[in-house]
């Protein structure tokens, strides 16, 4: 059995890489794209705890499903905004989007 | 119905006006008919009460012949360390008061009926008698200081809303606002004396402090000083020096209410409070002389004042203000029966000059006597009734006023020094000298204002009932000081053996006092008749003879004028230096300044605010980086 410990290395890899993506990226799109990354690491998590400290409870990978879900959500709607301020601005640029500040 | 159901009596009034107060728009009539009916009920259950209290009145040791009837716990606190009942207590005194209360206030309510028709807000006038007379029946009945303060606030609010019932008029509002505030001032030293008693006996109950105070329990300074913290609020609802001055300017509230409030219940009410408290003075001698010569100086001082008053309502509020003083001084002296009597008799002649001049003020609109005379024959009724309650007052032989008043001089010439018997003889002058004064000028002579003499017209029914009720009390209300009467209505014998101190006695006229008092009465009024009727020329000599005495007098003896410059100086100096600290420091600084350096830091800390999206991802980062090393870096 492969240990839990490369799933884990996967994990926190995963979530590592899409944090800096979040951090360094300047396209909207790329960040969302990130964040898709972190939420992948934070799965991968739930199902190896599932699946390592009780296989025969599901509620690790009933969170993995949510943690899809509430995803796939959350990229509609972000991308519906994403669009909107492309089409006024021409520009998916998240530094030339700060005036909502004071 | 006895005493033990004694708390019906305030309940009752006290139902209507809830009702009245609610529901005048609709009823017919404004409800008034509801209040006299409430009233009529009140006097007759007062009337039982007094029967079961004669029954079981046994005479004896003042603290005995009370019942004292505990009805519910009110608030307790541990125990007994705080504990307000609400009781009931009945005993002679209290009885007296009932009586007097209840026939005064069915008399004016009945009155009122004419004298307010078609007034605005004739139905709230009626709630507002009501509530009146509930506040001053729990004030007679109650067992407990608390609830008396209670009541005394009671009467008091009572008396500021029906003092500014005309409150569109100016001078109402002031007048009422006077009234309330001068009272309150008095009523801050009955507080204080009730806490001070409750600190000393633990209990709020009156028999229980009086019988605590006898038994020497309570140090005698802090006694005297409780004592007398309680005789100013007495003064200041019983309008004595130097407290006195609201009086006169009450006499803005409608006529019967002056009668009511004014002169026959709620301004006795420090006079029943002292009379409760009596067998304590009877303890501490300095409180008790306090009493006689506050009493003294205000009877002497009023008495002049009335002489030169041109308003014929604030003529008799004088005349109230000095007859209060009468029976201050009786009890100065420790008479409660002189006293007591004193109030009963005062109640019935009093309210009906009140009423009469009411009369006069409703049939020419007009109450300076400048304006009246010669009404005698325009109102018969009125000006006969008005006459005899002015020969009670004066003190003339037979009527109500001779027994009382001779009874007080009696009682002063035995327990206190001669100069205060000749100070207050001459004071008894002096009341019947302006009482006939107000007599001639106003049903006498010739009439000074013709249009006001020809419009003038005797009085309604329903005024005129009241009058000739009054008037007859006014004149056999004293026969109760006698023996045969007291038994011949079922008592163990005249006033005296019913209301007393620590023993009771029979009433004997002393034919000096009565004599001395009755013969200066007559050469008072035979006085006044020569200076005022006619023309009133030999008064206006006399007023040229000494103008300085008439301003003084006039004026109040610049009392007023002296409370309105403190009051300018000293109370509003020091408003000036509470608001200038209110708005500069607590407001400005405090308030403000605080509010002004939070919207500083604000203005400042706005530009951690990038509006950059990886910023805010950083410090969230950082944040919850943070927060997860707090939670699980030290396991």
């Amino acid at each position: 059995m492969i240990p839990m410990e490369n799933f884990l290395l996967l994990s926190a890899v995963l979530f590592a890489i899409g944090f800096y993506g979040v951090l360094a990226r300047r396209s909207a799109i790329l960040i969302l794209i990130s964040v898709e990354l972190m939420l992948a690491g934070v799965a991968i998590n739930f199902v190896t705890f599932a699946t390592y400290l009780d296989s025969q409870a599901f509620s690790g990978a009933i969170f993995a499903l949510f943690v899809i879900t509430v995803a796939a959500a959350e990229v509609g709607l972000a991308l519906g905004i994403v669009l909107r301020i492309f089409r006024e601005r021409q520009t998916a640029n998240v530094d030339e989007v700060d005036t909502l500040k004071w | 119905m006895g005493m033990e159901q004694v708390w019906l009596l305030p309940a009752i009034p006290a139902g209507i006006f809830v009702v009245i107060a609610l529901f005048s728009r609709i009823l017919p009539r404004g409800g008034d008919w509801l209040a006299i009916l409430g009233l009529i009920t009140v006097t007759v259950l007062g009337v039982l009460v007094l029967i079961d209290f004669q029954g079981s009145f046994t005479g004896g040791h003042f603290d005995a012949h009370g019942n004292n009837v505990f009805a519910f716990d009110w608030i307790r606190v541990a125990d007994d360390f705080f504990a307000i009942e609400f009781s009931t207590f009945v005993d002679a005194i209290a009885v007296t008061m009932i009586v007097v209360v209840s026939i005064v206030a069915l008399m004016v309510m009945v009155y009122s009926v004419g004298y307010m028709h078609g007034e605005a807000r004739y139905g709230w006038y009626f709630a507002l008698l009501s509530f009146f007379t509930a506040a001053m029946l729990t004030l007679v009945v109650s067992g407990n200081m608390i609830l008396l303060y209670l009541a005394w606030e009671g009467v008091g609010l009572a008396s500021y809303l029906l003092i500014g019932f005309y409150w569109e008029r100016r001078t109402a509002a002031e007048a009422a606002k006077k009234a309330f505030i001068t009272t309150r001032i008095g009523d801050v030293g009955l507080l204080i004396g009730i806490i001070l008693l409750w600190r000393a006996t633990g209990s709020f109950d009156i028999q229980t402090i009086i019988e605590a105070a006898r038994a020497g329990a309570i140090g005698e300074t802090y006694l005297t000083v409780s004592m007398i913290l309680l005789f100013a609020g007495a003064a200041g609802k019983s309008a004595q020096f130097p407290l006195h001055v609201w009086l006169p300017d009450a006499m803005e509230g409608p006529t019967p209410v002056s009668a009511l409030i004014h002169a026959a219940t709620m301004v006795v009410a420090g006079v029943y409070l002292v009379a409760r408290f009596s067998p304590v003075y009877a303890e501490v001698l300095i409180a008790r002389d306090v009493v006689l010569y506050i009493g003294l100086l205000t009877a002497l001082m009023a008495a002049t004042m009335g002489l030169v008053e041109s308003d014929i309502k604030r003529v008799l509020a004088y005349s109230t203000v000095s007859q209060l003083g009468f029976m201050f001084v009786a009890l100065g002296v420790g008479s409660v029966t002189a006293a007591m009597f004193h109030l009963f008799t005062h109640a019935f002649f009093k309210s009906l000059l009140f009423l009469g001049s009411g009369s006069v003020i409703h049939a020419t609109e007009q109450q300076t006597v400048e304006q009246l005379g010669g009404l005698r024959r325009k109102l018969p009724l009125t000006a006969t009734t008005f006459t005899i309650g002015s020969l009670a007052l004066a003190g003339v032989p037979i009527f109500a006023g001779f027994f009382s008043k001779d009874e007080i001089l009696l009682e002063t010439l035995k327990g206190a020094p001669l100069a205060a018997y000749v100070a207050l003889a001459f004071t008894a002058a002096l009341t019947a000298l302006y009482t006939t004064r107000l007599v001639v000028l106003t049903f006498f002579g010739e009439p000074r204002n013709r249009h006001a003499h020809e419009h003038a017209h005797e009085a309604p029914t329903s005024m005129a009932g009241p009058l000739v009720l009054l008037a007859a009390l006014a004149t056999v209300a004293g026969f109760v000081a006698l023996d045969g009467v007291g038994k011949a209505l079922g008592f163990a014998g005249g006033f005296g053996e019913l209301v007393f101190l620590e023993e009771g006695h029979h009433f004997k006229l002393d034919p000096a006092v009565a004599f001395g008092a009755t013969a200066a009465s007559l050469v008072a009024i035979a006085l006044g008749w020569a200076y005022w009727s006619g023309a009133a020329e030999r008064a206006a000599r006399a007023r040229r003879w000494a103008p300085e005495l008439h301003a003084l007098l006039v004026n109040r003896y610049y009392l007023d004028n002296l409370y309105q410059a403190a009051i300018d100086r000293v109370v509003l100096g020091l408003a000036r230096v509470v608001a200038w600290f209110d708005k500069r420091i607590i407001n400005e600084t405090g308030v403000d300044g605080g509010a002004q350096t939070i919207g500083y830091f604000g203005l400042r800390l706005k530009f951690l605010q990038t509006g950059r999206i990886p910023n805010y991802a950083l410090a969230m980062a950082v944040g919850l980086a943070a927060i997860a090393l707090l939670a699980f870096g030290t396991q």
